[in-house]
């Protein structure tokens, strides 16, 4: 049986995460479709709702937004207006209904939706049994890169967040932690199945952005024309003369793209190589639009 | 444990024992107009408003809903949803009608927020909620004629 | 006077020699083809348009009854195995639990044995079942079944079952005059193989049935398209008297095929519903729906042609080999090869390969479908081959007589409609796509054909009932499943009974009042019902002006009745209806009618054109539907606002066939990967293409008086075939398998 909590304040949200079980909730987006396919059984869910986590406001000279923003909020906001990849990234995302209710933080934090890892019949590698199922079986949605798991990161706002230099401040009961965004990611190893190095008892607690690019840009590519997880997508930003791309839907986690070398690195599995053409021509269309 | 849910203006008092918003709207206050059809956020069926905002209830825990304003179809019929309901119909945006509540409950949001949408703006607007009967087209004409009404 | 002809039925091109009871009465003139008619063919809402919209339709999972028990299914988890343990009496132990059913249950039911296999051949296949006081209890009683199962090894490579020769029934070789040697004479030889993907209903409404004994009479809500035939099947399997099942179905959450009759949710919830003695709901959860809701089968087909240097094709032959899964009858692949265009020497051979899937059945024009797609695609070809325009390579070869019977068609727009999609689409200027586009994406316009059965008949029934207030109620037999066939009955009786709108209405989905329709599929329940809709209510118009006649002394003939009122030819009368209708008191006039058979000597069938325009991004792999123009003879339109909704549904299921939708099998486990709506993608707004309309909307003489034909099948049937003809025009290219995904385009074009 799971309980439910709704703790008044981060702190007390950070003390209760510490419990055997605990798992926290956000949106609930992700989390509700992990309990309901048996993937995740938390004992106690902790609500952020009423920990004051979301929002968006200035920060130096750049922006502070709240882990239990909306992603609807982030599409929507002005002051976000100056990071083009990260709107249209949240705006792009999943659909109207679970924008309005999904969060940034659970956005980073959400599952690959390899379909053997969601698929009840199977118990497979990531999801702490000892087989990947999808090399051995159809992983044509599958990334590009070689590990014992070759499941691609579904989140569009990761990518985003990235190219425009955000941070992720990571908090537990002893202190606080800021991150480059792309370090709140790791790659599944045996003895650690997890996708995110947050340690047991951390929350994320908001992410922030340093000054607006130049320019940004974010462009995907899905199932069908919209409502739909990203196949492959890039964000690009242009600081000065300096850029820096980032993709989701080609390896376990978001990831790094040098703009010289798009490829480098993503071989490709036998069913998932077409993706490879894609993030060319998404990054080459992508540097032409921030050159111009 | 017993909780104070506010639907449709009213206060009722429920058990959630860990069920989702849908369930406790359906089986317990017998508004059967919010559908089920996929239980995972992906086909729209279940959408009521939050605060104004739709979302999907099939994925909201009832205990997350305590202290917001929700509303469903029951709730809506006065107003634009009303102008969004009679467009609606007379459109044949409708087939089985199944998705239908899901698809009214978002327009009406939609035209709540941008009384004049674009044909792109119903579409992001819209997408989240499936129709398998393929009414697209009237739905989307019977939108813009409820925002020509309203 | 009732009388029984001997006359044809057809379901899905399955054609049957019944008796029919028609009542000769039924002298019920045709509308003539110019007619002038007030309301039929003009748009009407639905009646029961608002409480749709409103939230306020019931559908069968909205049914609640007082003490009702909800079941849940224990499904296969591996696609073929047999069940080594399944502790019935520890499920039975969970607190709430009140019938458990498995494999080895003796069950009141002796039809459809076993009910629950013990050795499960696909994933999804029910293996037992728990009612129990609350869904969650009925979980937890699943999970005390503790299932354990052996796994078989299984077979879902439709290639490796043909080598095996896994058949579910012979392969069958329909042939006329001899293709080989045709082919082999022939000037011009084209050949085209395409694989085509299983597509799943999901109808939004899953499966469902709520079950309800009262001694020996059972009532039940089920989501199903065929009330009579569950109704008769329910009484078969707990022999029981017909008139003691009643099924009701007022609002069914879209079918597409896949609800047809009982089904086993029904079966199964009337089983425990009598162990239980208490009402049983069992609604499938979207897993086991899409696991075990039915689907259009897979196909590899193979499409060879001949034809001479004028366009005419002499050889036809091709070949389909299809993934039936457990069984099931054989989709028609192969009868676009044998009956679309003129000719004498055509092929076709059908594989029916067992495959560990469930049996595949009906989804809205199941195998004409997939077939069309292959084989309109291989005309296309043919047309390049010929350096031809394709519009014209399919009109000269057109035909009127039906190829396999040799009867002539009642009637056959095709032509027609060929030249309104033409016009309508600006074939003649398709040449200007393939220019370099603005936008930089490639560009195409292609076209496809559409044949189908679609005519209707016999046995159907309605009766029309007015009462004093001059307010007149229809019943029929329609499951209106969205179609807005029952709006289409209003429409045809307010017509007759020269009556508004607004004081008739069409009641449909409950087997109580024993008013025979058709199951709503294969496009029959327009052209079935609406004569015998328009039968009864003549009878009801004749007697009412009878009345007239007695009130105002007047001789009947002078005397008509229309827009509520009645009038007499010189104008000396001229009433509300209720002037004579209030003298009824608690009286009523009542008609009943029949459909009467179709005319011997032809064939019926529907005909269209569909003309589609695509857009593709190379680089991406991405094509994109912009538009669609769809012509469909379909006879007489009895209401252009449901019957464009028709198209448009079609259309999009489609489109999606053509570029999303696809059941994906984990080639080592044999389970189905993307049994469930995030990962299987059917349409959304944004996917929606422009979508232009028309009907010749010429009535069929030779149909009994109302010259409808159906439209539910006829407008998926030559969407996909239109696109990849559109991509291939667009890009030069075809793909060797549907749907056209951005790994099989960029395959394509590489
Ligand atoms: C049908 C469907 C389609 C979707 N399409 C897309 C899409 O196109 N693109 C996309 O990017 N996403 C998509 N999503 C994923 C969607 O769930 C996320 O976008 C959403 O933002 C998740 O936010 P949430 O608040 O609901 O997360 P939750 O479900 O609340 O949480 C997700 C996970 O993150 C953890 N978590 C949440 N917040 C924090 C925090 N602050 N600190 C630490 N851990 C945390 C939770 O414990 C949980 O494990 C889709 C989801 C569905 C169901
Ligand atoms: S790709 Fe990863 S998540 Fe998918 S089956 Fe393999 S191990 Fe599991
Ligand atoms: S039922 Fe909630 S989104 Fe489908
Ligand atoms: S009207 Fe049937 S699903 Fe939309």
């Amino acid at each position: 049986m799971t309980t439910y909590a709704r703790p008044g304040s981060v702190d007390e949200a950070l003390e209760l995460l510490l419990e055997d079980g605990a798992a926290v909730l956000a949106g609930g987006t992700d989390l509700a479709g992990q309990i309901d396919r048996g993937i995740s059984a938390p004992g106690l869910l902790v609500d952020l709702q009423d920990t004051g986590l979301g929002g968006i406001a200035p920060d130096g000279k750049g922006l502070r937004v709240g882990a239990a923003t909306t992603l609807a909020d982030v599409a929507e906001h002005t002051l976000l207006a100056p990071y083009a990849a990260v709107t249209t990234a949240a705006r792009l995302a999943a659909s109207q209904l679970l924008r309005n209710q999904g969060t940034v933080g659970g956005n980073l934090c959400q599952h690959t939706r390899c379909w053997y890892y969601r698929g009840e019949e199977w118990n497979c590698w990531l999801g702490g049994g000892d087989t990947c199922f999808a090399q051995i079986g159809d992983h044509r949605k599958h990334n590009l890169e070689e590990g014992d798991c070759i499941s691609a990161h579904p989140s569009d706002l990761a990518p985003a967040l990235a190219v425009c230099g955000a941070t992720v401040v990571v908090r537990a009961l002893h202190g606080e932690r800021e991150i480059p965004l792309l370090d709140l990611f790791r790659r599944p190893t045996a003895d650690n199945r997890s996708l995110v190095t947050l340690e047991r008892g951390e929350l994320v607690v908001a992410v922030r952005l340093p000054a607006p690019p130049d320019a940004s840009l974010y462009l995907r590519t899905g199932e069908r024309q919209a409502f739909s997880f990203p196949l492959v997508s890039v964000a690009a930003a242009r600081h000065g003369t300096a850029l820096t791309v980032a993709a989701a839907g080609v390896a376990n986690i978001p990831r790094a793209i040098d703009p010289a070398d798009p490829l480098a690195g993503l071989p490709g599995h036998p069913q998932s190589a077409w993706k490879r053409q894609v993030l060319e021509t998404l990054v080459e269309r992508a540097l032409v639009t921030l050159r111009t | 444990m017993e909780v104070i849910l506010e639907v449709n203006g009213e206060r009722h008092s429920v058990v959630p024992s860990g069920r989702r918003l849908l369930a406790v709207l359906r089986d317990d206050l017998e508004l059967l107009g919010t559908k089920l059809a996929c239980g995972e956020g992906a086909c729209g069926a279940c959408a009521v408003l939050v605060d104004g905002r739709p979302v999907n209830a099939c994925l909201l825990l009832a205990e997350a809903a305590v202290g917001h304003q929700i509303v469903t179809i029951e709730g809506l019929s006065v107003g634009r949803a009303h102008a969004v309901q009679e467009a609606f119909v007379a459109e044949d945006a409708l087939q089985c009608g199944y998705c239908t509540p899901g698809q009214v409950v978002s327009a009406t949001a939609l035209l709540e927020r941008t009384p004049a949408p674009t044909r792109e703006q119903i579409h992001e607007a819209m997408a989240g909620n499936l129709c398998r009967c393929g009414a697209y087209p009237k739905i989307e004409r019977a939108i813009l004629r409820a925002a020509g009404s309203a | 006077m009732s009388r029984f002809v001997r006359t044809r039925t057809e379901m899905e091109g399955r054609y049957e020699d019944v008796w029919a009871l028609v009542d000769e009465s039924d002298d019920t003139e045709s509308w003539a083809p110019d007619a002038a008619l007030s309301l039929v063919g003009r748009p009407v809402p639905r009646q029961d348009g608002a409480a749709r919209a409103a939230g306020r339709a019931r559908f069968t999972v909205d049914v609640r009854l007082a003490g009702t028990l909800h079941a849940v299914v224990l499904r296969s988890p591996v696609a073929h195995g047999r069940v080594r343990s399944l502790d019935l009496d520890g499920a039975r132990a969970v607190p709430g639990v009140r019938a458990v059913i498995g494999p080895d249950s003796e069950l009141s039911l002796t039809t459809r044995s076993p009910l629950l296999r013990g050795e499960p051949g696909y994933a999804g296949a029910p293996v037992a079942v728990v009612a129990a006081d609350t869904l969650e209890a009925a979980h937890a009683g699943v999970l005390a079944l503790a299932l354990d199962l052996e796994v078989l090894p299984h077979l879902v490579d439709v290639e490796e079952g043909l080598r095996e020769q896994r058949f579910t029934a012979d392969p069958t070789d329909e042939a006329r005059g001899d293709a080989e040697v045709a082919l082999a004479a022939a000037e011009v030889t084209v050949e085209l193989s395409l694989e085509t993907p299983g597509q799943l209903q999901t109808a939004l409404e899953p499966h469902a049935a709520v079950a309800s004994w009262e001694g020996e009479r059972l009532t039940i809500w089920v989501s199903t398209q065929g009330m009579f035939a569950a109704r008769d099947e329910l009484a078969r399997a707990f022999g029981l008297r017909k008139s003691d099942v009643r099924v009701l179905t007022e609002f069914v959450g879209g079918g597409f095929g896949a609800k047809q009759g009982a089904g086993f949710e029904a079966l199964a919830a009337a089983e425990l519903s009598r162990i239980a003695g208490r009402p049983v709901r069992l609604v499938n959860d979207r897993h086991g729906e899409q696991l075990d809701g039915g689907r259009r089968a897979a196909s590899r087909q193979t499409v060879r042609l001949g034809a001479s240097r004028d366009g005419t094709i002499t050889a036809i032959d091709a070949d389909a080999v299809i993934g039936m899964g457990q069984g099931g009858w054989m989709p028609p692949v192969l009868i676009p090869a044998r009956t679309l265009y003129r000719c004498a020497d055509v092929r076709a051979l059908t594989f029916p390969v067992k495959t560990n899937l469930r049996a595949q059945n009906a989804f809205r024009a199941p195998g004409v479908m997939e077939g069309t797609t292959a084989f309109e695609q291989a005309i296309d070809e043919l047309a390049l081959a010929l350096d031809m325009d394709p519009l014209e390579l399919r009109r000269r070869n057109h035909t009127d007589i039906d190829q396999v019977s040799g009867s002539p068609y009642s009637s056959n727009q095709l032509l027609a409609c060929y030249d309104r999609a033409a016009e309508l689409a600006g074939w003649a200027a398709r040449g200007e796509l393939r220019e370099p586009q603005p936008d930089g994406l490639l560009r195409g316009m292609g076209c496809a054909s559409q044949i189908w059965w679609g005519g209707g008949g016999p046995p159907s029934h309605a009766t029309v009932r007015l009462d004093s207030e001059g307010h007149a109620t229809v019943m029929t037999g329609i499951q209106d499943i969205g179609t807005g066939t029952l709006t289409s009955a209003q429409i045809v009786a307010a017509e007759e009974l020269g009556l508004p709108l607004a004081h008739v209405r069409a009641l449909g989905g409950d087997t109580a009042p024993n008013v025979y329709g058709p199951i709503a599929g294969g496009s029959q329940t327009t052209p079935s019902v609406m004569p015998a809709v328009r039968s009864a209510a003549a009878k009801v118009r004749k007697t009412l002006l009878q009345l007239a006649g007695d009130v105002f002394e007047i001789a009947v003939g002078d005397l008509e009745v229309s827009d509520g009122r009645i009038r007499s030819r010189d104008g000396a009368i001229d009433v509300e209806v209720t002037e004579v209708t209030a003298k009824l008191g608690d009286a009523t006039i009542d008609g009943s009618g029949s459909r009467g058979p179709n005319p011997g000597g032809f064939v019926v069938h529907t005909f269209g054109c569909q003309i589609a325009q695509v857009s593709v991004d190379a680089a991406l792999g991405e094509v994109r539907v912009e538009r669609v123009v769809a012509v469909h003879d379909v006879g007489r339109i009895v209401n252009p606002l449901t019957a464009s909704s028709q198209v448009e549904g079609g259309v999009l299921q489609g489109v999606a066939f053509a570029l999303t939708e696809e059941l994906v099998v984990d080639p080592t486990t044999g389970i189905p990967v993307n049994a469930y709506l995030d990962d299987y993608k059917i349409p959304t707004i944004a996917d929606t293409p422009e979508i232009v309309i028309d009907f010749p909307g010429i009535a069929d003489e030779n149909l009994p008086t109302t010259g409808t034909k159906g439209l539910g099948e006829p407008p998926i049937i030559p969407t996909a075939a239109a696109i990849a003809n559109a991509f291939a025009h667009a890009t030069g290219r075809r793909a060797v398998a549907l749907p056209l995904t951005r790994d099989r385009v960029l395959e394509a074009l590489a």
